[in-house]
């Protein structure tokens, strides 16, 4: 798979540092799993937190802390088993990121002529916006401006909007007040994985439409 | 690797941690000498292989404090932060097997540890309803094995390498989960300049870890 459309760094950065949303942190950690590039520098950037780890002032610790932990140790030696045997997650047969395992995923809904859409739901944060879109080949997806940063990793087939072509494992990041237009190429109907920061405000008659969905 | 360079880490290496030992000297007073990365890295694998409790202890000791300061920088308070410094010693001993020194640094790797556990607090204090996380659930660490150790001495030297504005702004996106605007009305500065300043320190960083390879 090779990958053209990077994570920025800043995003990058704060996924190293914990501090990016569950909604794009799941975006971000699917572009992860297929781009070596980025992974290098979420290493480097968790490096960047082990410095700042290790050049904090030490602030003391209640006396019997060491004894508290070192009884927990004695009380349950090792972690209680993940559940490991997670299905792998697919929306009617069509495989999906592993980033998405553990999530709620729907059926498809009709949202505008050639287009389906998935809520996600995100078991460990119940306001992430997190969609799954199906959009059939040579169409526009819908017209959208929003605030914050919108991601979208493209999970099957491509587009193509001002920034260039969009195929399987490639990321988009999006800034507000960027009115963009993706058309989906010609050959096949495109999935994507989309996640907000803030709220999408939508332009024309789908978007219209898709509004109440977000719940604006 | 070249020899020069291999030696110039080294070098690093031995005046990052002098520098260190000072500084632990002058914040804790007692006079006790800061583990370098080596020693860290063995106290962990030792807790690994054998369990050894005096092993745990030393990490404790050396993280247990440091971490206490890293949640607090993050808006916690002094109890919480508490908590989860034992939640994540708890972690350290219970996935000791994972560490792997030609992978990261023993505090990198005690940053993840603690990153992931702070990721799921914060869930659960917005979702009190919620489970807590699997652990699984959270960023991936450092898994790639092309990577290799001498990161945590170039990194650090990278650092230093950014302005004092720099560095608070990188430090700021990794203590606290504030967004960018938040930020911003945190340093009375328009939200332009804070998205600015992160993307040119973030450059710089760049710059400054591609010079070091």
């Amino acid at each position: 798979m090779t990958i053209n459309h990077h994570l920025r760094d800043e995003s990058l950065l704060r996924y190293a540092a914990g501090t990016l949303a569950a909604a794009p942190a799941i975006v971000a950690k699917a572009h992860l799993a297929t781009c070596p590039a980025c992974r290098a520098r979420v290493a480097e950037y968790e490096a960047v937190g082990g410095a700042l780890l290790e050049a904090m002032e030490p602030t003391a610790m209640s006396p019997s802390a060491l004894a508290d932990v070192l009884s927990r140790i004695d009380a349950a030696p090792s972690a209680p088993m993940a559940e490991h045997a997670r299905e792998p997650a697919e929306i009617e047969g069509v495989p999906l990121p592993d980033a998405l395992r553990g999530c709620e995923i729907g059926r498809w809904r009709w949202i505008g002529p050639g287009m389906k859409m998935s809520r996600v739901g995100v078991p460990h944060d119940r306001d992430a916006n997190l969609i799954l879109l199906k959009v059939g080949p040579g169409r526009a997806l819908p017209d959208h401006g929003h605030v914050g940063t919108e991601f979208t990793y493209i999970v099957k087939g491509s587009y193509t909007d001002a920034l260039g072509q969009f195929r399987p494992g490639d990321v988009a990041e999006v800034d507000d007040d960027t009115e963009h237009q993706p058309i989906v190429d010609a050959d096949e109907e495109c999935i994507c994985l989309a996640a907000l920061e803030g709220k999408m405000r939508f332009n024309g008659f789908i978007g219209r439409m898709l509004q109440p969905i977000f719940g604006i | 690797m070249h020899e020069a360079s291999r030696e110039y880490s080294a070098k690093a290496e031995r005046l990052l941690s002098a520098r260190g030992r000072l500084g632990v000297v002058n914040a804790a007073g007692n006079g006790s000498t800061m583990p370098s990365s080596q020693e860290l890295s063995q106290l962990i694998e030792a807790v690994a292989s054998r369990h050894d409790r005096e092993a745990f202890a030393a990490l404790f000791r050396h993280f247990g404090p440091r971490l206490k300061t890293f949640f607090m920088r993050g808006g916690m308070s002094a109890g919480i932060a508490e908590d989860l410094v034992q939640e994540t010693m708890l972690s350290v001993w219970r996935k000791a097997s994972y560490f792997d020194r030609s992978r990261a640094g023993a505090a990198t790797w005690v940053f993840t540890v603690a990153r992931n556990l702070r990721i799921d607090h914060l869930r659960r204090q917005r979702n009190p309803a919620d489970l807590p996380a699997d652990p699984e659930e959270t960023p991936p660490s450092i898994e790639d094995a092309f990577l290799d150790a001498e990161r945590d001495v170039r990194v650090r030297r990278a650092l230093t390498g950014l302005t004092p504005e720099q560095q608070t702004i990188i430090r700021l996106s990794y203590y606290s989960e504030k967004s960018q605007t938040e930020i911003a009305s945190d340093l009375g500065i328009p939200l332009g300049t804070v998205k600015s300043r992160v993307r040119l320190a973030m450059n710089r960083l760049r710059i400054l870890l591609e010079d070091e390879t």
